[in-house]
């Protein structure tokens, strides 16, 4: 035993009953409590970002809905995070209809619109576009092309907010 | 006299404090369960709402609408690798030498500021005259990227000044005539 530690025990007594200090770990706790509390969420995550992309950023406040969910990102399209089409095959593609991208749309509307009928869930035609900062615009309006073609008009391009 | 308090009274006064332990298992428990639903990093939207596959009514109530009453401003913002050109219906804005676009590149960089002084300008001349003075349509080349046109979005929708967000175009709607 070091001489320092002798000491130490020394000080504290003959009972050698050392306490741990919990005060500095309570103020950090409260400070992280706080921290935590503001950041808080009710909503929840409705949209996760997917790996393969960066978001762009931007300065609006508007909240995210739920929607079907488009994927653009480096490599592949995909609709609820399942692959459609590769996306060099869409970028060196003539016209702006995306015809693989377009059938599953359009699969996802008839569902959808089937469901309005027999439970009464509203269609709105909503779709949540997820791209990728870098994407050329030729692509992005090629995608936007199709999903205002298969009866889902109401777009909203997923950003990060600044602030 | 009064008594001197005894050694052992002393040496228990040294360890009174309040017993936070309690406070600590609520900590335990509720760091956990907030960092779970923490949201790092805030995602938003930006609505773009085209008119419906079928949009018959719409049409039908502009063709009711004698033609001269429809003098639309119809301004449009293209964005090219060099710089933007603003546009409406009677004109091209022009820049500073002929042929120029209306805004150019800053330091090899879109001059987002500019665009928005630029377009609050057009707001404010064009407010009392044209009945569609929050719609802008957003051009670009193909190779432009996403991250330009979300800027150049943000540039259009509003101005601040004095800290206070002005309404400039909100409402954007893309075409893909430049190819």
């Amino acid at each position: 035993m070091s001489s320092r530690l002798i000491k130490l025990k020394k000080r504290n007594g003959d009972s050698g009953d050392v306490r741990l200090h919990l005060t500095p770990m309570m103020d950090m706790f409260t400070i992280i409590l706080v921290f935590l509390l503001k950041t808080y969420s009710t909503q929840g995550q409705l949209i996760n970002p997917s790996a393969d992309l960066t978001l762009p950023s931007s300065a609006v406040q508007q909240a995210p809905e739920m929607g079907l969910d488009v994927t653009v990102s480096r490599d592949w399209i995909l609709v609820n995070d399942k692959p459609v089409v590769k996306t060099d095959e869409v970028i060196d593609q003539d016209g702006y209809m995306v015809s693989p991208l377009k059938s599953v749309l359009d699969t996802y509307a008839r569902e959808a619109k089937k469901m309005e009928e027999l439970y009464g869930a509203d269609f709105s035609g909503k779709v949540t576009i997820q791209g990728d900062k870098a994407l050329p615009y030729k692509l992005l309006i090629k995608v936007m092309a199709t999903c205002g073609q298969s009866s889902y008009p109401n777009m909203r391009l997923v950003v990060y907010t600044e602030e | 006299m009064a008594q001197r308090p005894s050694r052992k009274l002393k040496h228990m006064q040294e360890f009174l404090q309040t017993d936070i332990t309690p406070m600590m298992n609520l900590m335990v428990v509720l760091i956990p369960l907030l960092l779970t639903s923490a949201e790092f990093v805030r995602l938003g939207v930006i609505e773009l709402n085209l008119p419906p596959e079928s949009s018959g009514a719409y049409s039908d109530a502009l063709d009711a609408i004698p033609q001269e009453a429809v003098k639309k401003l119809d301004l449009a913002v293209t964005i090219t690798d060099r710089g933007f050109y603003i546009s409406s219906t009677m004109a091209v804005l022009g820049g500073s030498t002929e042929g120029e676009p209306s805004i150019g590149l800053k330091n090899g960089e879109y001059d987002f500021l500019g665009l928005t002084d630029k377009l609050y300008d057009i707001k404010q001349k064009a407010q009392s005259k044209f009945p569609d003075t929050d719609k802008i349509i957003i051009m670009a080349e193909p190779d432009v990227d996403y991250q330009t046109l979300v800027s150049t979005m943000d540039a259009a929708r509003s101005i601040k000044i004095d800290n206070e967000y002005k309404e400039l175009f909100p409402d954007v709607a893309l075409s893909a005539g430049v190819f």
